[in-house]
Formats: structure tokens, C-alpha cells, sequence
């Protein structure tokens, strides 16, 4: 049970349960903002660049990419990885915090979704380009077909991974979608326009709360929770097999799995930081995401930071302990030391060092450094993907095969589209969707007066 | 519905209190509308539901369907050895067969909880008391046709003295 004596109020200012519906809708309501446009026009310019290198992609092929003989799997799959790790984290946040029924969520799991959703459909653009031809892509789908039936083979973690992300998008939407149907019959019921009503009306699928309803509602979200929480495992371990059943040095160990799980969520986490952040200071949410709010996610931080940190040096000292001389040139000349030297020590430093500061109650309370720290994590796991596939693949055991990549302009083209993609995603969502979840806040209202919390 | 009578409240402890005089009454409680879930208005009404269940069983559906099409496909429609594995390759097969049992599972559960609850895209709802995805909590008691015009007063003397905001008899 939630003790309020001991960790503070969920929402602070004595809210009514009329407040809440007001605040949370507002946003919806009110007059968009210039900054909105500004931020959205941006986005689009952003978007409009990926557009241009998916035209190029297409249109000329593979060949427009920096890749070679030995680097075939480029920024792509850095960005893919990258992508799916922000992804996977909203719906852990959420969902690991609904099986722990930690009443923090409420106010934040809404984001975290929406950046989910976001951040999933952007990974999943990136396996469709690097294909080359995008148009034959629906080979991997295994069906009955002419060409046999040849089916598709079933052994290849890239199929494993197809299945697992079709899987994490669509339950990633159905949950997300499932949260909103109550909150959209709010804001139905509340608007004084025909037309919003019968927007929402039309999403909200005439939802009433009922009881009967609410305890359908409630009892479903724990199930889906329940089966996505081991999904959110199992895709991310999905996407370390990928690597880890390949026999490239420092792609072929058991670590990998578990290791990309921590990742994920360590980049997921910090996004969520980026995304409160920001939620909190342009509508002014500072009593529902309140200080103690970003507090416990830094703490966790400082916690999945060390775990981090300990595959860091796990991956180093088993590397030496093996003995074995490729895995030592790759780890030792090709990544601590060498050209990519640089990727590594941003990817120590931002993932497994920097968060350390979360130790400190002072810098936890300083959003600033909260929000720098929350965005560098994001860079530092952008450049452990980068070591990951680069340094590996640019020198194997042959050194007649050896070759440097750099990425060529389409490449960036298509990861600039995919962030402008995500912007406007969520400028989308700040204005069409209640940030935070109206009915959940309502729920969590008792554990904010002081005055109820001796019951 | 016909008549029904409803009593408004604007408090969650209230709620419980009035539900619970009500049953001592002997008065039958139509149903229950609130802004957020209230887990002992479910135990006062006796609700139950077997999503859980369910969703179980479409786990179960799915991961025989998902094994068994991959046993299919790949031992009995084109047997086609690749890489010295064996055509029915056990550990690929689970690794897939789980996700998929996942991926049925969540889609078949909510397909069956929008059919539970009758509820779709469009759908135009009677909508008893707009307050109530807001910040009220109503309790809906059914007319019945011969109830007596005392009976009608006792039960909302009742609904008053349980410090209900607003009593009213409302046609629907």
C-alpha cells in the first residue's frame, strides 16, 4: 500500500477530482502556441530530408549508403537497435511499474506509451530500407505461395526479429489504445463542440464507465501487462540474438541478451526523463509530475546505469580470461584503443559513468543537469550500438577484409527522418491526446491529502 | 430502461457507504458509474469476469496454432535442410511460437473485451449523467413497474441521507 507519510503525495496541491479533468484536458482545449508550429515545422523539415533519402534509397539502391563487403550493416541497424531500445522502455516503464502496482505511473505511463508507439514505428522503418527493395519486403511474411509453398526460414533470428516486432507494435498500440478509451469519453462528455464530441465520441467506442466496464477494463490491462511484460524481455533479447548467434568477435557471446535488455531500458528510461521534462515545464504539470516523480526515475537510473557499467567490464574481463586472440584485438586494439576509440569512451562515459551523478540528491534536484545527464545517455547509447556493429564488422578475422565505413549523406537523410518523424509524432500527441492519464490520476487523488491518509 | 432512479455522488468514501446501506436495505443497485475504477464497488456488486481466462485460453489457441503451422511448413509442406539443422528445430520454433502466443493472445483478449462490453468505433452511448467521466459517481436503481410510490420515497430518502449530491427519477 502506498504510504503518504512516508513517500510524499502522488499530486500535489490538494487537487479535486474535477481539477484534474480540467488541467489534464487543457492543453487539448486551449489556443496552440507558437513555439507548437515552430517545433512541428522542423519536424517536417526533418521528415521531408528521410523522405528524400527513402526516394534515393529506392530509386538508386543500397549503393547510395556508405556500406561495403565487410561493413553491410551500417547506421541502418545502429538506428534500428537505437530506435527499438528508446521503444522498448515506455512500455517497460509502464508495464514492470503496473505488475509492481507502483502508483507513481500514473502520471507518466500516458508518454512513455505514446513515446513507445512513436519510437517502435521508427525502428521498424529501418529492417524495410535496408532491404534495398522495400517493394519485396512481404517475402518474410511466411505464406502459402507459388513459389513452392517455399516458406520462410524459420531459424533466422532477422525472421525472429520480424515476428517480434510486428508483435511489440501491435501490443504496444492495443495497450496504449486501451488506456485512452476512458479518457477520450471524458473529454466527450466534457467538450461543447459537435465536432470534438463526435471525434472523441467516435475513439472513446461509447465507453460509459460502467462498473461491469471498469472491471473488464482493469482486469484486461493486467493481463495485457502481465503478456507484454515478458514480450518487452523477449523482443529486446530477440534483437541481441540478431548479433550474438553470429560468429563475429565481440558480437558472439551469451552476455548479449540480457545485456541489450538493460540497455533498452536504459535509453528508454532516459527518454522518458527528456520527455517529462519537457511535458512538465511548457504546460506547467509540476504537480502531477512532481520532484519526487523524476526523483525515483534518476534513482533508477543510477541503478540500471551500474548494470551497465558491470556488462561493460563483464564483456572486458571474460574477453581477456578467454584468451582468445580476436576477441583481444577486437576489444583491446579495435575499441578500448584504435579509430573507434573515441565511440567507446562516449559510450563508457554517458552510460555508465555519468548517470553515477544521480547519487547526489543535489544534481537529482537540478533539472537542468537532470535533462543534460537524460539526453546524454541517449547519445552514449547511440554510440554502444555504433561500437557494437562498426568496430566488429570493420575488422574481422581477415585483415585482407578489413575496411572503414562512414556513413554517407541518404543514410543521415533517413535517421534525421526518423527523429523528425518521432517530433511530430509527439507534438501530434501534446495536442490531440491528454498527456497523462485523466482517470488514472483520479484513482491515485486519496493517496494526495494528507488528511485521508491515516484510513 | 424505463424509469430509473439515480443518485449522485461527489466522493468515493460515500459511494461505498450509501452501496453498502443500500444492500442493507434490500434495495438492487442497477449499476454503478465512476470516473475511475472503485475495486470495492465490484465486490459490493458481485462483478466478475473471466478475461483472465480467457485470454489463457487464446494463449493456449495460439501457441498450438503458431507450433504447429511451423511443424507444418517446415517437416511436412517442404521438407528443405539448410545449415546441417534439423527440419523441426526446436529452439527457432519456440522462440517464435512463444511471440506469436503473445501477439494472439493480446489481440484475441481485446477483441473479446470490446465484445464483452459491447462497446466499438462510433458507437453513440446513453449516457446517464455526463458528470460521470468527470468527477461524479452515480448509482443507477431500477423502477420496477409496480413499484409503489412508497418504496420509490424510501429508497430515495435513503440515496439523501447517504449524503447523495443530487437525487432525481430519470426516464431512459
Amino acid at each position: 500500500m502506498y504510504d503518504i507519510n512516508v513517500r510524499g503525495p502522488l499530486v500535489e496541491g490538494n487537487k479535486t477530482i474535477h481539477q484534474v479533468t480540467e488541467e489534464i484536458s487543457r492543453p487539448m482545449e486551449s489556443t496552440v502556441r507558437a513555439w507548437w508550429y515552430v517545433a512541428l515545422v522542423i519536424s517536417l523539415g526533418a521528415l521531408g530530408f528521410g523522405t528524400w533519402a527513402l526516394y534515393m534509397t529506392v530509386t538508386e539502391g543500397i549503393g547510395t549508403w556508405g556500406l561495403n563487403n565487410s561493413v553491410p550493416w551500417g547506421w541502418a541497424i545502429i538506428n534500428f537497435v537505437w530506435w527499438i531500445g528508446i521503444g522498448h522502455a515506455g512500455t517497460a516503464f509502464s508495464i514492470f511499474l503496473l505488475v509492481l502496482r507502483q502508483n507513481w505511473r500514473t502520471s507518466i505511463n500516458r508518454a512513455a506509451e505514446a513515446m513507445t508507439v512513436a519510437a517502435v514505428m521508427c525502428a521498424g522503418l529501418f529492417p524495410l530500407f535496408h532491404v534495398g527493395r522495400i517493394w519485396v519486403f512481404f517475402y518474410i511474411v511466411g505464406y502459402p505461395n507459388t513459389r513452392g509453398p517455399l516458406w520462410v526460414n524459420w531459424n533466422s533470428p532477422l525472421f525472429w526479429d520480424y515476428v517480434a516486432i510486428c508483435t511489440y507494435l501491435m501490443s504496444s498500440v492495443i495497450f496504449w489504445y486501451l488506456g485512452m478509451l476512458p479518457d477520450f469519453a471524458t473529454i466527450r462528455d466534457r467538450s461543447t463542440s459537435k465536432v470534438r464530441k463526435a471525434i472523441y465520441g467516435f475513439f472513446s467506442f461509447g465507453w460509459t464507465g460502467s462498473s461491469k466496464d471498469w472491471l473488464r477494463y482493469e482486469t484486461l490491462s493486467k493481463v495485457l501487462a502481465g503478456l507484454i511484460a515478458a514480450l518487452v524481455v523477449s523482443v529486446h533479447s530477440i534483437v541481441a540474438m540478431d548479433f550474438a548467434t553470429s560468429i563475429l568477435p565481440g558480437w558472439h557471446t551469451t552476455i548479449f541478451p540480457p545485456y541489450f535488455v538493460v540497455g533498452a531500458i536504459l535509453s528508454g528510461f532516459a527518454m522518458v526523463l527528456t520527455l517529462m521534462i519537457i511535458i512538465r515545464k511548457i504546460y506547467k504539470f509540476e504537480n502531477y509530475v512532481t520532484d519526487s516523480h523524476l526523483n525515483a526515475i534518476c534513482r533508477i537510473l543510477v541503478f540500471i546505469s551500474l548494470i551497465m557499467g558491470t556488462a561493460y567490464s563483464t564483456e572486458i574481463f571474460i574477453t581477456w580470461y578467454s584468451g582468445n586472440e580476436y576477441e583481444m584485438f577486437t576489444f583491446f586494439h579495435n575499441r578500448i584503443t584504435g579509430e573507434y576509440n573515441r565511440a567507446f569512451w562516449i559510450m563508457i562515459f554517458s552510460n555508465a559513468i555519468i548517470p553515477q551523478l544521480f547519487w547526489f540528491k543535489k544534481i537529482r534536484k537540478n533539472l537542468v543537469i537532470v535533462f543534460i545527464i537524460s539526453i546524454l545517455i541517449n547519445v552514449g547509447m547511440w554510440f554502444e550500438r555504433y561500437v557494437i556493429v562498426i568496430t566488429s564488422l570493420s575488422k574481422d578475422m581477415l585483415p585482407a577484409n578489413w575496411a572503414n565505413y562512414s556513413p554517407s549523406i541518404v543514410e543521415i537523410g533517413l535517421y534525421a527522418g526518423t527523429i523528425g518523424f518521432f517530433i511530430m509524432s509527439i507534438l501530434l500527441f501534446f495536442r490531440f491526446i491528454p498527456m497523462m492519464s485523466i482517470h488514472e490520476i483520479k484513482s491515485v487523488l486519496k493517496y494526495s491529502k494528507i488528511e485521508n491518509a491515516t484510513k | 430502461m424505463g424509469r430509473t432512479i439515480i443518485g449522485i455522488y461527489d466522493n468515493e468514501d460515500y459511494l461505498i457507504s450509501a452501496l453498502k446501506k443500500m444492500k442493507e436495505e434490500n434495495i438492487e443497485v442497477h449499476e454503478v458509474y465512476t470516473p475511475y475504477p472503485v475495486h470495492e464497488v465490484f465486490k459490493l456488486l458481485k462483478r466478475k469476469t473471466r478475461i483472465p481466462l480467457a485470454a489463457f485460453t487464446f494463449a493456449l489457441i495460439g501457441l498450438g496454432f503458431s507450433y504447429s503451422y511451423l511443424y507444418y511448413t517446415s517437416v511436412i509442406s517442404y521438407p528443405l535442410i539448410y545449415g546441417g539443422k534439423p527440419l523441426h528445430s526446436i529452439p527457432s520454433f519456440i522462440v517464435i511460437a512463444f511471440v506469436s502466443m503473445i501477439s494472439l493472445s493480446v489481440l484475441l483478449s481485446f477483441i473479446f473485451f470490446l465484445i464483452r462490453t459491447r462497446l466499438y468505433p462510433g458507437k453513440r452511448p446513453t449516457i446517464i449523467e455526463a458528470r460521470g467521466t468527470d468527477d461524479a459517481f452515480v448509482v443507477v436503481i431500477d423502477h420496477n413497474e409496480g413499484m409503489s410510490t412508497d418504496e420509490e420515497d424510501r429508497i430515495q430518502s435513503v440515496l439523501k441521507k447517504s449524503k447523495a449530491v443530487e437525487v432525481k427519477v430519470k426516464e431512459i
